[in-house]
């Protein structure tokens, strides 16, 4: 890992170019997965809120969309940095790249500050299912599977988020060991991807689970 | 392209490092392949294991060998591992990794570490699930239904869906590694329209693996997730909807077929033009039909609830994708025929593996045309039919191509001839074997012989004595193989490169191949299956 | 070196453009649409999405193969998300 010449060009290919469009269309192939593991969450979430549409409009009013609102602009705000990342790594700052990598982390940390205090508020609220469900209004258990839904979906996102930062510090490290340079940046770009992707996903699930109960909230 | 002269290879793949840690950290491609065939055998004895006492249990009509609860786990635990552990990886990573690359003219597959990686994600899945088998079983049945599952069963159903769900990460790996490979890694002049059928067909059952096995994922971790937290995602008393699992588990698990049956079709694409010493007829459309079923594949899961309460304007549509699903692989029955027309056929043993896989994947294949019908298929439902009905597809068809493919690919892998003859009689003994086996339980589906019972009425005594008696001449038929094949390694005759003057760029290299394939990158300059150029060539070289 | 595919002015427009979208399917939340609701709130993030993906994620910018493997992956989930529903819109048929 250490000899930056040693990464340029794998034995199993015959050019640079070929290298890194494989490994771009494999990160692509990889995020095309990862549209079908959340696809599944998104699934179960459409048929469960095409039965139950006034619970899960109920269940959605118990969002803090103050909180949900501000992570969706630090998340999209971690995106900037990482595609700035990318930026600086195709143009060889490897200065900048560090800053960047480091901003977009420390973006990623704040976003998962952010959920696990809603998490938290929740758990105190008797929202979070299974035994700590505690709800008095009608029909508790549709609600309780909005909540369940949003703990599994909102959760499996915060895991991407976790590995993106292990990936982030991964390329942070190679960076300052110097193995990255104008030529040579695949990972960077690769992390870039996962990265915008894992914010795709966060879109959506802002619009579902906080966006929809909002005219229910009193101002 | 260099013509095929034997070069005495001092290093080819196999002798180019030695030692064990040069096995279990090898990035080679082959390697890998091998290490798959190592595992994958050892599971599929394990779940034939199972399969005997399950035939032993139905000789007697009230059982005589296990009770009821210990036969649940006993067809659980066969399903798992035969369906997860074998069928699913048996062929793409075991031929499939060891001559893509080789078929492509590449030094290896695109992500090597990713390769081995998956090996051992495959290892630890089939460890927990064997885990789960240690600490007393599962009894959901294969299919892990809910609310069964979920909310019921009080044996080790989130030990065993972790087993499958981490195999999942091996099966997205390895499609995920071909997809690149075959796009990126081609030799130059390799045009698609050049490819070899096996590659086409692999392709094929790529995109399914990348795109399927996500969901099963997703699908049984929430049922971990529901039995670990005691939430209802799925369970009906807690609002949940059992028919959302078996929609997620089958848009998987049907596509998951294709998987299985993909790959032996790729095999025998090759098998037939070999040995019928033409090229394959209508080349074009047997590679459209592959692409065309992992397509339609996907969209008549549908068919497998015809009872479990979904709606009658959907079952139709499923019902009718289904017979659809049936016109590509028609097509491809179709054309093997027609390549064995007039071909000059010789009889070796991995032609009888071929030419019994396309008889029992005819079989299989219309018997999957009653079951799509939903008149009939009321009738049937769960029924030993259904059973005779996927074992000629997974056994008649995904075992058959992987037992012709061994044998056609043996010299190359090996460098080293099988005794003929007794490759012949055990090829015949699996075919009567395997259907004395199971054609009597199409009987026994039809008169109503429910699947998944301990026990039975004593009408159906003889036609279950037939089927275990083939099941014990169909076990011989599996050892044997692994007993010659295993000594020929070692005394073999030295094969040559090319044994079955086959056309294929694999078949250009020294027998075993050298470690990065080719001496140096071939340049394609013609189509696939072109006997008469090879023939020139030979006489030439 | 090829010059960098995206510029940074371009991902700054991104960056703004996804923040505005953000305050708008917020502000449009709070407005009573009934059904309609949830159709703005995915549609609007539909359009984030397709932004990201587009230019933080270079898609515009890619070859053919990219573009189908991206365009790959939402059919798929289409086709698990439609052939199911209609399961259950039919149900309510019979």
């Amino acid at each position: 890992m250490a000899d930056p010449t040693a990464l340029l060009l794998r034995e199993q290919y015959n050019n640079p170019v070929q290298q890194r469009e494989s490994s771009t269309f494999g990160m692509w192939i990889f995020i095309m997965t990862e549209v079908m593991l959340f696809g599944g969450l998104f699934l179960a979430f459409t048929v469960y809120r095409m039965k139950f549409p006034e619970s899960f409009i109920v269940g959605s009013g118990d969002m803090s969309i103050t909180l949900g609102a501000i992570n969706t602009a630090v998340l999209i705000g971690s995106s900037f940095t990482m595609a700035l990342a990318v930026f600086s790594a195709e143009t060889g700052n490897r200065r900048m790249l560090s800053i960047f990598l480091l901003a977009t982390m420390f973006l990623g940390l704040v976003f998962l500050g952010i959920k696990f205090t809603e998490y938290y508020q929740h758990y105190q609220e008797h929202r979070a299912p299974g035994i700590w469900f505690d709800y008095r209004g009608p029909n508790p258990g549709q609600v309780e599977m909005f909540f369940l839904l949003y703990f599994l979906m909102t959760g499996l996102h915060a895991v991407h988020m976790f590995v993106g930062e292990g990936i982030l510090t991964a390329m942070l490290i190679r960076n300052r060991a110097g193995s990255f340079s104008a030529e040579y940046h695949t990972p960077v770009e690769l992390t870039g991807l996962y990265w915008h992707f894992v914010d795709i996903i966060w879109v959506f699930l802002f619009a579902i689970f906080y966006v929809e109960g909002l005219h229910l909230h009193k101002l | 392209m260099t013509p095929a002269v034997e070069v005495p290879v001092e290093r080819n793949y196999l002798d180019a490092e030695t030692g064990i840690k040069s096995w279990l950290l090898t990035l080679d491609h082959k390697r890998i392949g091998l290490l798959y065939v190592a595992s994958v055998t050892v599971l599929f004895f394990i779940g034939g294991f199972f399969a005997l006492l399950m035939r032993l249990q139905l000789l007697e009509p009230y059982g005589w060998l296990v009770g009821p609860q210990i036969y649940n786990k006993l067809f659980t635990m066969h399903g798992i591992i035969m369906v997860w552990f074998f069928l699913i990886p048996s062929i793409p990573n075991t031929l499939g990794n060891f001559f893509i690359p080789m078929m492509i003219g590449a030094k290896d597959v695109a992500f090597p570490k990713l390769n081995l990686l998956s090996w051992y994600i495959f290892n630890l899945a089939a460890f927990v699930a064997l885990y789960s088998m240690i600490r007393g079983g599962v009894d959901t049945g294969w299919t892990f239904y809910t609310p069964f599952s979920t909310g019921f069963s009080t044996t080790y159903v989130s030990t065993a869906a972790l087993g499958v769900f981490i195999s999942g990460f091996s099966s997205i790996l390895t499609g995920l590694n071909f997809i690149v490979t075959i796009h990126r890694m081609r030799a130059p002049g390799l045009t698609w329209f050049r490819l070899p059928l096996f590659i086409w067909s692999h392709y094929a059952t790529s995109i399914i693996l990348v795109l399927a096995t996500p969901v099963l994922a997703i699908t049984l971790l929430m049922v971990m997730v529901e039995r670990i937290f005691r939430v209802g995602i799925y369970d009906p008393a807690l609002g949940g909807d059992p028919v959302l699992f078996q929609h997620m588990f089958w848009f998987y698990s049907h596509p998951a077929v294709y998987i299985m049956v993909l790959p032996a079709m790729a095999v025998i694409s090759e098998l037939v033009p070999t040995f019928s010493r033409k090229p394959l007829f209508g080349y074009k459309f047997v590679a459209f039909a592959s692409i065309a079923i992992a397509a339609i594949g996907f969209l008549v899961w549908g068919h497998h609830m015809f009872v479990a309460g979904q709606s009658m304007y959907s079952a139709l549509a499923f019902s009718f994708l289904s017979y659809l699903v049936a016109v590509p692989s028609a097509i491809k029955v179709f054309n093997w025929s027609a390549t064995m027309y007039k071909g000059s056929i010789s009889w070796d043993t991995p032609m009888l593996y071929a030419i019994g896989f396309i008889g029992l994947f005819t079989v299989g294949g219309m018997t999957g045309l009653f079951l799509a019908a939903l008149g009939i298929d009321v009738h049937v439902t769960d029924t030993y039919f259904v059973i005779a009905h996927f074992h000629y597809i997974m056994v008649g068809g995904t075992v058959m191509g992987y037992l012709g493919g061994m044998h056609y690919f043996w010299p190359k892998i090996t460098g080293k001839l099988y005794w003929e003859p007794l490759a012949k009689l055990s090829a015949l003994i699996v075919f009567l074997g395997f259907n004395l086996t199971f054609f009597p339980q199409f009987i026994l589906g039809y008169m109503g012989m429910p699947r998944r019972y301990a026990a039975y009425a004593p009408e159906f005594h003889m036609l279950n004595v037939l089927s275990t008696a083939g099941a014990s001449i169909l076990g011989v038929g599996y050892v044997l193989p692994l007993l010659y094949l295993t000594w020929s390694w070692r005394y073999g005759k030295p094969a040559g490169p090319n044994p079955w003057r086959a056309t294929g760029l694999e078949w250009q290299t020294p027998s075993p191949p050298p470690r990065e394939n080719f001496e140096e990158t071939p340049v394609v300059t013609r189509g696939p299956y072109d006997f008469g150029g090879l023939r020139e060539e030979l006489r030439l070289g | 070196m090829a010059q960098p595919a995206v510029s940074r002015k371009t991902y700054a427009y991104t960056f703004g453009g996804l923040l505005a979208l953000t305050a708008l399917t917020t502000l449009l939340g709070f407005i009573d649409m009934g059904p309609m609701n949830v159709v703005v709130a995915v549609g609007i993030a539909a359009v984030k999405a397709s932004l990201i993906a587009a230019f933080f994620m270079h898609a515009l910018y890619e070859g053919k193969l990219v573009r189908v493997a991206l365009a790959g992956g939402v059919i798929w989930f289409l086709i698990l998300v439609s052939l199911t529903i209609t399961d259950y819109i039919g149900r309510r048929w019979s």
